[in-house]
């Protein structure tokens, strides 16, 4: 297992491309994290013109809130895309250098070159991870007033959540590189699906008379989405009905991961049997 | 002689077209094994087979006595079609993935990269080499962790001739070693200077195999022709080096077992009371007795 993963890092380190796709995630991450804040109490400012009594300004790096507030900021799909990309370039570069078959033909298996893959991915969900959780104690210690710090790890299992998003997000990405092969080919269909299909698809589908039993929220990227689907903002709750969370689901969390077991299954099967 | 692969059978289709047809195959440590065909004949799909990265429809091979594993793999270099590394990695990183991958320590790399002449440009990427040097690298990554045997599919298919030269030079000191190599090729004449037993293959199927020496053998030919061609054919086939004979126009076209000089055969043929009209020596090239062993089994 250490051995696979010092093969994987040799491919990955040295790598131009990764490095590059890496920074500019944690510079969109880190931006992201950093003007939501702003940007939804200025927004609170402006409707607060508007209406008599005043809305209070959410208490966005607070803990315990913070812990859902940035997960939710770090998984939405334009965030979350970076990685799967990443992967994808990983896995689909295998195939187009066929560096694959090198590998098999040097003494690798091919389960080992899954379960290679694999690991790299569970290891850069883990870092993205601990980098996000490492932001979020930082933020929520200079932000919170003492009372606050009672509260700090109440909501740190949406750390977790996004541990499972991430990783779930860069397994659809692993499976959809692996079966297409091709880069290109493969970033475009990603991207278009995760981005623009399967919201429109989401929308048509919940339309109430086609969807008598909220099937639309088992859509794959939506069921990753859904894992933090809201940060945690009551007054949404009161004025538009949405499902707040004040902790994970079980439900939620669970699909996404039946999800990649079943892409991990089909890719263990279609590389035992295939020529490569 | 200890076996070091054996090949049962085995069969690969695609589609219509059927590449290897129930090959059986023995090979036996220190040879060098030639699979010579043409193009199409199916000997990188038999490669590709016993090393895993095809699978056969039926049929099984061993190698060194036991079944296929990524561990019998560890001990075989392979050259595969064309050279396969990461473009963006250097030859030393490149070399560096391959012994992990073989769990070999890294102390071979620099003798590997010497051996073929790659030493200076070691820490150049590898996407800025030419193609003789991928193809010397593929052959310095297939040498790591000295394996038992080496696997070379056409290895001087797009090389230059001074290439070609060098390739060949390598493979022969490879062989010297005393390690096993099983060599595929279209080439009669690279197969016949490398090589020590050979296997002849067309259209998935074997047609010969053997001792090059014998397989390769090429018979002398001579050109004869008389009054009496009756005569001169029962004359001729008393000849002590005789082997056969076919008839070509107006003259026959007698194959000896070894070569025989025209004088002697003249002398031959006036003791015995023929007067030869016409009389020549014929060589003929590789290239046609090749073609030659491929049309006698259409």
């Amino acid at each position: 297992m250490k051995r696979l993963l010092k093969i994987e890092l040799k491919k990955i380190l040295t790598y131009k491309v990764f490095w590059i796709l890496m920074g500019l995630y944690f510079v969109f991450l880190i931006l992201g994290i950093l003007m939501a804040g702003f940007i939804i109490n200025s927004w609170v400012d402006e409707v607060n013109k508007h209406i008599p009594i005043a809305i209070p300004h959410v208490r966005f790096y607070f803990f315990p809130d913070i812990w859902q507030n940035l997960t939710f900021f770090a998984s939405i799909r334009y965030i979350l895309i970076f990685p799967a990309i990443v992967i994808i370039i990983l896995i689909t570069n295998e195939f187009t250098n066929k560096t694959i078959r090198q590998n098999v033909v040097n003494g690798m298996s091919r389960n080992e070159f899954l379960f290679s893959k694999l690991q790299v991915i569970f290891f850069m969900a883990l870092f993205i991870t601990f980098i996000l959780a490492a932001g979020i104690l930082i933020l929520g210690i200079s932000n919170t007033d003492a009372q606050g710090m009672a509260m700090i790890f109440k909501k740190m299992s949406f750390a977790g959540g996004f541990f499972i998003q991430i990783f779930s997000f860069m397994i659809f990405a692993f499976f959809l590189g692996f079966l297409l092969r091709n880069t290109g080919l493969s970033i475009a269909i990603f991207t278009l699906y995760a981005l623009i299909i399967e919201p429109v698809l989401y929308f048509i589908l919940k339309i109430p008379k086609l969807q008598p039993n909220n099937i639309s929220q088992f859509l794959p990227v939506n069921s990753v989405v859904r894992v933090v689907e809201y940060p945690y903002f009551p007054m949404l709750k009161n004025f538009m009905g949405l499902r707040i969370q004040e902790q994970l689901s079980l439900l939620d969390c669970v699909v996404p991961l039946i999800y990649s077991a079943v892409m991990i299954g089909i890719v263990y099967f279609v590389l035992s049997k295939k020529d490569l | 002689m200890e076996k070091v692969l054996s090949i049962q059978g085995i069969s690969k289709r695609y589609g219509r077209i059927q590449a290897v047809n129930g090959l059986f195959l023995e090979i036996s440590r220190g040879q060098v094994f030639g699979l010579l065909g043409p193009n199409g004949s199916g000997k990188t799909t038999t490669l590709s087979i016993l090393l895993d990265l095809v699978r056969n429809d039926s049929g099984s091979f061993e190698w060194f006595g036991e079944p296929p594993s990524k561990e019998s793999r560890k001990r075989i270099g392979s050259v595969i079609e064309s050279p396969n590394f990461f473009p963006y990695l250097s030859a030393v990183r490149n070399l560096r993935i391959v012994a992990d991958i073989k769990g070999k320590p890294y102390d071979d790399i620099d003798e590997a990269l010497t051996l073929t002449g790659l030493y200076d440009r070691r820490n150049d990427r590898f996407k800025t080499y030419s193609f003789g040097m991928k193809q010397r690298l593929a052959v310095a990554s297939a040498l790591l962790g000295n394996p038992d045997v080496l696997i070379l599919d056409e290895p001087t298919n797009g090389l230059d001739p001074q290439g070609i030269a060098q390739m060949r030079d390598l493979i022969r000191m490879i062989a010297q070693k005393g390690i096993t190599i099983v060599l595929a090729s279209h080439l009669l004449d690279e197969v016949q200077k490398i090589c020590t037993h050979v296997a002849v293959l067309r259209k998935g199927i074997k047609l010969f195999d053997g001792e090059v020496s014998e397989v390769l053998a090429v018979s002398e030919l001579v050109e004869v022709s008389s009054e009496n061609m009756e005569a001169l054919k029962e004359a001729i086939s008393g000849h002590a080096e005789y082997k056969s004979l076919t008839r070509s126009e107006d003259k026959w076209l007698v194959y000896f077992k070894n070569p025989v000089r025209p004088g002697e055969l003249n002398e031959y043929m006036h003791r015995k009371g023929i007067v030869l009209t016409h009389l020549s020596e014929r060589k003929r090239t590789l290239e046609q007795h090749f073609l030659e062993l491929l049309n006698d089994n259409r």
